[in-house]
């Protein structure tokens, strides 16, 4: 396996754990509501429209291999898209101006949402939940799955569910020792750092956009981990004392 | 469907950010290539550091 092939590895499995977190806080809020059987069973309908989803668009994409520059361009800026979003959210947490994801806060959250609700109603809180965080696995596994295979795309992304149900199931309550803030930020730097090489490398030409070749790839998460740090630390300094902004 | 678009593309800002960031790398790579790279890097973290403020 390549140093690319790692990286985009590595980054796919800690944000679909990241997105599993999220999903699995909302589940097991559902669970105590209406037991374990129907919350699982929205989570399961969930996971197989996103496994149905990974499923067609990796067909589609094999069948598309004939433009490859192409499908490599559209990704990288897919990825810029996606990236910059995650980017920007980071620094705001880590500056104080967005209130940090709070997985205990969630949990309670959901509990109170669904203190009146009917059992039909939470269980379409669990699969919303489920499938809009897996949205952004399938996102992911689509776009980074060019690093790797697509199939070893998807397992990293399986692996990171099993990984988040084995430990969620152990312990039964939110996940909040997770930093998720921290992993979604050098996602967020990992996911630029391969949307720049491929958006700009598919526009004016990899060797020429980009002269070191492959090895660009660390260098360009370098900097957009040390720029966002630095961009943090000055918004903290400009705006303490003002209050954090709820979660976007 | 709404939902899925923000959740792909961000929202305007997010859109306008990459859009600009992309024009002036492409813009740069007409006359010096290799400087494309960094315009690109450099016009994405000016947009974060404005959106993050």
């Amino acid at each position: 396996m390549s140093a690319a092939q790692w990286g985009g590895a590595s980054a796919l499995f800690l944000a679909s754990a990241v997105e599993w977190v999220e999903a699995f806080t909302i589940v097991l809020a559902v669970a105590l509501t209406i037991g374990w059987r129907r919350a699982s069973s929205a989570a399961a309908a969930a996971l197989a429209v996103i496994a149905l989803l990974i499923a067609v668009t990796g067909v589609g994409l094999e069948a598309a291999q004939a433009d490859v520059d192409r499908i490599r361009t559209a990704i990288g800026i897919l990825l810029l898209l996606f990236g910059l979003r995650w980017y920007v959210k980071a620094i705001r947490r880590f500056a104080g101006r967005t209130a940090l994801h709070d997985e205990t806060r969630e949990f309670a959250a959901t509990r109170g949402q669904l203190e009146q609700a009917e059992s039909r109603a939470a269980w379409i809180v669990a699969f919303k939940g489920v499938l809009l965080e897996g949205l952004e696995v399938w996102l992911l596994v689509v776009a980074l799955g060019r690093t790797l295979s697509y199939v070893a795309a998807a397992g990293s992304a399986v692996a990171a569910l099993v990984a988040v149900i084995s430990v969620g199931l152990a312990l039964k309550a939110p996940l909040t020792r997770v930093p998720e803030n921290t992993l979604k930020y050098m996602v967020a730097c990992a996911i630029l750092a391969f949307g720049s090489y491929w958006g700009l490398g598919g526009i004016v030409g990899e060797r020429a956009a980009w002269p070191p070749g492959d090895i660009t790839l660390v260098l360009l998460f370098a900097v957009y981990a040390v720029a966002g740090r630095i961009i943090a630390r000055a918004a903290r300094m400009q705006g303490s004392g003002k209050p954090a902004q709820a979660r976007a | 469907m709404r939902k899925l678009l923000q959740l792909v593309f961000g929202d305007a800002r997010n859109v306008a950010s990459v859009a600009v960031a992309l024009l002036a790398a492409y813009g740069i790579s007409r006359i010096a290539p290799a400087a494309s790279g960094a315009v690109l890097v450099l016009v994405l973290i000016a947009a974060a550091a404005v959106q993050a403020f």
